[in-house]
């Protein structure tokens, strides 16, 4: 097995395939990472219910084969979970997990030699607040009633508990302000090649549909992952067929399009630039979460942002928030993490893209795509 | 391998925000997104928490024990001051155990509040809040709080029923950034309310009984509807269980404390150094802690019990949302019971709980049906405000806790600093009672002659205390 080579595979554990997302492949692949001692421990979600679930590093291979299953109104991040601890862990990734992971990794809190990131194609995930209020006003079913949920045809399905499919267009969803994160409508990292192994739906043609998964192979660990995982009797692969092949490719084509359309809908030139800002931080409370959560800022408590910043200040702006603005201008990866937990809803995603998307694109750098060295790393400073 | 992790309820307030405790050497606040108070979203004091639950060690006169141990002594001192113990519990801790430690508080309970001055017939409207979704869509809010600094999870809700057309206005001695409009609270004849208007004010053990029931009379008059927040994270557990049971106000015990009456205090879960003044803590014989984290205030005995975030039970917010604490611990049961002389059950007590709120399940998405019984006209006499300058303090979760914060600083206005020719970057001097200070300031649109601090400052009466400003 080596880089580049694509399968469709499923696990061989009925129950984990049928709970799965798809095939179930990832989970068995954690898990057998886990038995064969590739890894020391295994990162995945810890189902609540449809709408919750905690992240856990766990060494337990029954927790990690009850992590079967995609939850798509759960957006959390791995990359500070896993950060500063130095572990030989493997986990399941979306693709701005992956960024996160390789930019803490490019500041030394991640040792990637050791991190075995499995990719998850990922067309989008929701918060759940959202999608509790959505259920009951767009689709006017009880959130309580749900038992799962697919997306098909730009269709948003959901499955209650008396069988019925209830389905509503995503478009529709988004127009009225539901649907997916705003941040992942404008994400264009559909496939995670950067990661060490992607996985996704995408791709799987016939009779396998819903019942296995398609991994492209990113890297030496990758490849490894996969072949101990076919070792240890964990899943079971084959070659994908060329009409499979060719539909994931033009998906993805397709939905980098709709990435691309929403960037250009939501990032309209302005005028008075800052007044904008100044406007839209009035409200911040200083609560430091959006520093804390922002998978790229590897700094621990002592950081030019909050070292700068006094709350006795009386600025029109806050040093903590230009400091900020400056130091993501390369380095945000656009999760939207800083959004979700915002206490006072400062759209802070759209704000930081605001800055780094000329930084990005002028620099040519987009950041955890690939070890390239962060461009501010870079900077001299003269004598 | 494998992480601790606690999904739990924010002790810093009321307003019921949930989220998780990581366990794994440090302690870690996580997001919890799916929170239907908060959404995930924490306010600075959230933030702060794994300062906050800093473990604190069960102690007999200054000497290490268990808790087992400690609640022992604890029983026999209590037993032997028989007549002069008072029990005290803010409420932050779950229904159950304020359930078992009115059991054995009956002879002399404290809440911290003033209900004995109320008119019985407000306690419900006090005591429950308005969901904040009907906050959200109301037509006028009308605030008698700083939602920036005293409960920030509120000011999303505000924001939002803006962009939905709601008016703002702010009776607040500081222009608030989201409101349309900014009365003065000597100005409050100006406040022009209606049927649509929402009144949010607050009520805790230094509330001016009288500001309370203006503000409810104004609510009263105006035919308006009116929510107080509460700054324990089971205020309104501990107020609809208790709503029946004879109470001493704060003053009350303070002033029994210092004639000698009472001779033994005994705290759960409640910080009393925001409380009760350091001279009278000194007159007691016996002084009690049995709480989850390490407190500034001195203690004869602690009876170190589990944090918040592990224990099992529930508690009520603000909305009157029932929630869960997530964790397993039933040690502060335990240690009530050794104090009570016999066992507490965890399910007994919960049942009761059930019953008495008139629920049969915990779901932390629905909020019970409350009877919002109208109460009647009701007589207030507010102090008129004095002319003079005043320092204010803006109670927060910081000041409740006593946890240190980057607040150290008064805010007034540019009126001010001219008047007393302030320098940029320097200093003030702040004199009262015979006490002076002397500390940094910022400017902000604040009243004339008025300081509003978010930390104490050590000199304060009260809530306003008179002062004298100069450079
Ligand atoms: C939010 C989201 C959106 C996705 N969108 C697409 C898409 O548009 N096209 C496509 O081809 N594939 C998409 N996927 C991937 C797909 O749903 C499957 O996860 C993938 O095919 C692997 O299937 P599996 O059965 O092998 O995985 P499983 O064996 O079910 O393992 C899934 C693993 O992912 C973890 N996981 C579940 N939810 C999340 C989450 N929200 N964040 C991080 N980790 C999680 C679980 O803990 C588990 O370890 C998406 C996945 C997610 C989580
Ligand atoms: S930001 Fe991109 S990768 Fe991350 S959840 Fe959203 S769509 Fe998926
Ligand atoms: S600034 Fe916000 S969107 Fe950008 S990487 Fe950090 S958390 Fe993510
Ligand atoms: S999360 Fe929001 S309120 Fe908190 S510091 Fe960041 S911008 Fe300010």
């Amino acid at each position: 097995m080596e880089k580049g080579e694509m399968y469709v595979g499923w696990s061989t554990k009925d129950d984990v395939r049928k709970r799965g997302g798809s095939g179930g492949l990832v989970t068995s692949m954690l898990a057998a990472a886990l038995e064969k001692k590739l890894v020391d421990a295994v990162v995945v979600l810890k189902k609540i219910n449809e709408f919750e679930a905690v992240p856990i590093i766990t060494s337990d291979i029954n927790e990690v084969l009850n992590s079967a299953g995609s939850l798509h109104s759960v957006p959390s991040h791995f990359a500070k979970l896993i950060a500063n601890k130095n572990l030989k862990v493997a986990l399941p990734a979306k693709g701005c997990d992956v960024r996160g992971i390789i930019e803490q990794g490019k500041r030394n809190a991640i040792n990637l030699e050791n991190t075995f990131i499995v990719g998850l194609n990922c067309g989008g995930s929701m918060h759940p607040v959202v999608t509790r209020e959505m259920l009951e006003v767009m689709y006017k079913i009880k959130p309580e009633d749900v038992h799962g949920e697919e997306i098909e045809k730009g269709k948003l399905i959901f499955e209650t508990k008396d069988g019925k499919k209830n389905a509503i267009t995503i478009d529709e969803l988004e127009e009225k302000g539901y649907g997916r994160r705003e941040s992942c409508r404008y994400c264009t990292i559909k496939i995670p090649t950067n990661s060490d192994i992607a996985c996704g739906n995408w791709g799987v043609t016939g009779d396998l549909v819903g019942k296995a998964t398609f991994v492209e192979i990113n890297s030496e660990k990758g490849a490894r992952l996969l072949q101990n995982a076919v070792d240890a009797g964990y899943i079971q692969i084959q070659k994908p067929d060329e009409k499979g092949v060719a539909m994931r490719a033009k998906i993805k084509g397709v939905m980098e399009g709709l990435g691309q359309k929403w960037k250009e809908k939501i990032f309209v030139p302005m005028d008075n630039r800052l007044e904008y800002f100044r406007k839209e931080l009035e409200h911040c409370i200083d609560c430091g979460a959006c520093k804390t959560v922002c998978p790229t800022c590897s700094c621990g408590d002592v950081s030019k942002c909050t070292e700068y910043h006094s709350r006795g200040d009386a600025y029109k702006m806050s040093m903590y928030h230009l400091v900020r603005f400056l130091h993501l201008g390369d380095a945000c990866i656009g999760c939207g993490q800083c959004s979700d937990v915002c206490p006072v809803d400062i759209p802070l995603t759209r704000l930081y893209r605001r800055f780094a998307n000329p930084i990005q694109q002028e620099l040519k750098y987009e950041p955890g795509m690939d070890m390239q060295k962060p461009p501010y790393f870079e900077v001299k400073l003269n004598e | 391998m494998s992480d601790n992790i606690y999904s739990t309820i924010c002790p810093g307030c009321n307003f019921g925000c949930g989220l998780y405790i990581r366990e794994n050497g440090s302690l870690d606040v996580d997001f919890r997104k799916s929170s239907p108070a908060n959404a995930g979203k924490l306010c600075r004091f959230g933030m702060s928490l794994p300062k906050f639950f800093n473990p604190a060690k069960s102690m007999i006169d200054g000497v290490e024990t268990t808790m087992e141990e400690a609640a022992k002594e604890a029983a026999k001192r209590i037993s032997a001051s028989k007549g002069s113990v008072a029990f005290l519990s803010l409420g932050n801790t779950s229904n159950e155990e304020l359930l078992a430690f009115q059991k054995i508080a009956e002879s002399y309970l404290c809440t911290g509040v003033n209900f004995e001055a109320l008119p019985k017939d407000t306690y419900q409207t006090i005591s429950i809040g308005i969901p904040y979704n009907e906050i959200e869509a109301a037509k006028h809010i009308v605030l008698f709080i700083d939602p920036y600094e005293q409960y920030p999870l509120i000011v999303r809700r505000l924001l939002l029923a803006k962009t939905k057309g709601a008016k703002i206005t702010a009776v607040w001695w500081k222009d608030l950034m989201l409101a349309d409009e900014n009365i003065r609270p000597d100005d409050i004849s100006k406040l022009a309310l209606t049927q649509d208007s929402i009144i949010i004010s607050d009520f805790h053990p230094l509330s001016d009984t009288e500001q309370v029931k203006n503000v409810l009379s104004l609510a009263k008059n105006a035919g308006a509807k009116v929510t107080f927040l509460k700054p324990f994270a089971n205020s309104t557990g501990e107020y609809i269980i208790s709503k029946d049971t004879k109470q001493k106000s704060l003053a009350q015990l303070i002033d029994d404390i210092n004639k000698g009456t009472i001779k033994t205090l005994f705290a759960l879960e409640s910080d009393i150094a925001a409380l009760i003044p350091s001279d009278t803590l000194s007159k007691l014989t016996n002084l009690i802690i049995q709480a989850g984290q390490a407190s500034s205030t001195k203690a004869n005995i602690v009876i170190a019990h589990d944090p918040l975030y592990k224990k099992k039970g529930t508690v009520i917010n603000n909305e009157g949302r029932v929630q869960t604490l997530g964790g397993a611990g039933t040690n502060g049961l335990e240690a009530l019971g050794i104090i009570a002389g016999s066992k507490f059950d965890f399910n007994t007590l919960h049942e009761s709980i059930k019953k008495t709120i008139g629920i049969t399940a915990v779901d932390e998405f629905t909020i019970p049906k409350y009877d919002r019984p109208a109460y009647g006209a009701i007589q207030a006499a507010p102090k008129p405000v004095e002319k003079k300058p005043a320092l204010i303090d803006v109670y927060n979760p910081f000041m409740w806790f006593d946890l240190a914060d980057d607040n150290d600083f008064v805010e007034l206005n540019l009126n001010t600093v001219r008047a007393l020719k302030l320098l940029k970057g320097g200093t003030l001097k702040i004199k009262s009672n015979g006490s002076a200070l002397e500390k940094k300031f910022k400017v902000a649109p604040v009243q004339d002659n008025v300081l509003l601090t978010g930390k104490s400052m050590g000199i304060e009466k009260g809530i306003i205390t008179p002062v004298e400003i100069s450079r």
